[in-house]
C-alpha cells in the first residue's frame, strides 16, 4: 500500500494536472468545456495505490486546483472522496482494467465532482442561484462528464499500466 | 458681274459633299446640349486605369484616422478636466499590456491568467480591456501574473449604463458567454442593439468603457426587465489585454 507515493517522480506527475488546467488545450474540449483533468489522473493512481493514498492525492490535487480558481467553491471534498472510493475499489476484488469500467468510473466521478460544485454554488449563494442550476451549469456538467468518460479509457489505461509496473517494482 | 454672283451662292453639290462636317457639327451640338454626357462617359472609360487606386484611399483613411485620434485625445482631455471639476472618477491612468497565458472561458470558472502582475503595477480590482471593450477585473495577483475574473463569471457584477435611454443596470455573469443585464426599473425602454457602457457613476470601474450590445430583452422578467448582452470584446480571440492602472 502507498507504494507509488514513495516514488518522488510518480507524485510529481500530479503537476501535469494544474498545467493542463491552465493550458486548457482547445482540441480536447467539448462545446468549450474541458475534461476533468484531476479525475483522469486520480482514478488510476487511487486504483493502484489504495484508499489512503487516493484520498490524500485527491485532497492535494484539490488544494492545488483551488489555488488556481476564483471564488470560495472547492474541489477538495469531492476529489478526496473519489480517491478514497476508487482506492477501496482497487483493493477489493479483481483489478479493474477494462476500458468500459474505467470510463464508467470516470463518468461517475466527474458527475459527482460537478454535482458537488453545483451544490456548493447553491449553498454558498455565490452570485445568482439561477446561474448554477439551469442551462449553463447543466451544460458544463454534462459536457465535462461525457468528455472525461470518453477520454478515460485511453488515458487511464496507460497510466494504470505504468503505475502497476512501478508499484510491483518491476522496472521502477 | 453674273459670274461673281454665281460664285457667292454655294452650290448644292458642294453642301452635299461637306456632309461629314455637318455630322461633326451635329455631334458637337449634341455634346453641348447633353452637357457632355457621352463625352464624360467615354473619358471615364478611357481613363479608368489611371483612377485613384487603393494607395490614395489608404492615404485618405490614414489622414482621417489621424484626425479622429487627435480629436479623441482632445475630447478625452476635456472630459478628464470636466470630470475632475465635478469630482467624478476619471478614466484611469496609463495602461499596461499583458499577454493572455491561460484562458478558461468555459467550464465552471470564467477567468484569464495574464502575464503581468505586481511587478508591473497591477493590483486587484483594476479593469482589464481588450480590443472591443471591457473584459473583466483583476481578481488576484502574483508578482508576475494576474487572474482576471471575466464579466461572464458567475461571481461578476458590474454597474453599467445604457446611453440611449440613460438607464442604469447591473451586469451579472451567469457562466455563459452572454451575461444578463438587470435593470432597476420595470420599463427601461431599451431594445436590442443598444450599446452598454460602464456606468458614469461607477466607483469600481472607469466610466464609459464599452461593454457590449443588448441582444435580447425580456420585459416579463421579475422583478424588473432583464436583457442579454453580447460582449464586444472577443474573449476567445484575445491574445493581449490592457490593464488600466489607477
Amino acid at each position: 500500500m502507498n507504494r507509488l507515493a514513495r516514488h518522488g517522480w510518480c507524485v510529481a506527475t500530479a503537476l501535469v494536472v494544474p498545467w493542463l488546467v491552465l493550458a486548457s488545450p482547445g482540441p480536447l474540449k467539448l462545446a468549450g468545456v474541458p475534461p476533468a483533468w484531476p479525475v483522469l489522473w486520480l482514478l488510476p493512481w487511487a486504483l493502484v495505490d489504495g484508499p489512503l493514498s487516493g484520498a490524500l492525492a485527491g485532497a492535494g490535487l484539490g488544494l492545488l486546483l483551488d489555488g488556481l480558481h476564483l471564488g470560495p467553491i472547492t474541489e477538495i471534498p469531492a476529489l478526496a472522496l473519489l480517491g478514497w472510493w476508487w482506492g477501496r475499489l482497487g483493493r477489493q476484488g479483481p483489478p479493474i482494467e477494462r476500458s468500459f469500467n474505467l470510463g464508467l468510473l470516470a463518468l461517475l466521478g466527474t458527475a459527482l465532482l460537478g454535482a458537488s460544485l453545483i451544490l456548493q454554488g447553491l449553498l454558498l449563494g455565490w452570485s445568482a442561484a439561477e446561474a448554477w442550476l439551469p442551462a449553463p451549469a447543466l451544460h458544463t456538467w454534462l459536457a465535462q462528464t461525457l468528455l472525461t468518460a470518453l477520454l478515460a479509457p485511453l488515458l487511464c489505461s496507460l497510466q494504470l499500466l505504468l503505475w502497476r509496473q512501478q508499484a510491483s517494482g518491476g522496472r521502477g | 458681274m453674273q459670274a461673281g454672283r454665281r460664285l457667292r451662292l454655294p452650290a448644292l453639290r458642294v453642301v452635299l459633299q461637306a456632309w461629314p462636317w455637318g455630322l461633326l457639327l451635329l455631334a458637337l451640338v449634341g455634346v453641348r446640349l447633353s452637357k457632355g454626357a457621352g463625352f464624360s462617359d467615354v473619358y471615364a472609360l478611357v481613363s479608368r486605369p489611371f483612377w485613384p487606386g487603393s494607395a490614395q484611399g489608404e492615404w485618405i483613411r490614414s489622414a482621417q484616422s489621424l484626425d479622429d485620434q487627435s480629436r479623441l485625445r482632445q475630447l478625452e482631455g476635456d472630459n478628464r478636466r470636466l470630470r475632475g471639476l465635478l469630482e467624478l472618477q476619471g478614466r484611469g491612468g496609463p495602461e499596461v499590456a499583458a499577454p493572455v497565458i491561460s484562458r478558461q472561458a468555459g467550464g465552471w470558472w470564467q477567468q484569464l491568467l495574464i502575464g503581468g502582475g505586481e511587478l508591473q503595477g497591477i493590483r486587484p480590482g483594476l479593469s482589464v480591456l481588450a480590443p472591443g471593450g471591457l473584459l473583466g477585473r483583476v481578481a488576484s495577483v502574483t508578482p508576475t501574473t494576474a487572474t482576471v475574473a471575466l464579466l461572464t463569471d458567475p461571481g461578476s457584477r458590474v454597474g453599467v449604463w445604457v446611453g440611449r435611454t440613460q438607464r442604469h443596470g447591473l451586469l451579472t455573469g451567469i457562466g455563459t458567454s452572454r451575461p444578463v443585464l438587470r435593470f432597476l426599473e420595470k420599463d427601461p425602454g431599451v431594445r436590442p442593439g443598444d450599446v452598454v457602457v460602464t456606468s458614469p457613476a461607477s466607483t469600481l470601474l472607469p466610466p464609459n468603457l464599452t461593454v457590449g450590445v443588448i441582444q435580447s430583452v425580456d420585459d416579463r422578467a421579475v422583478p424588473a426587465t432583464e436583457a442579454v448582452v453580447q460582449l464586444s470584446a472577443p474573449v476567445e480571440a484575445v491574445d493581449w489585454v490592457q490593464v488600466r492602472l489607477p
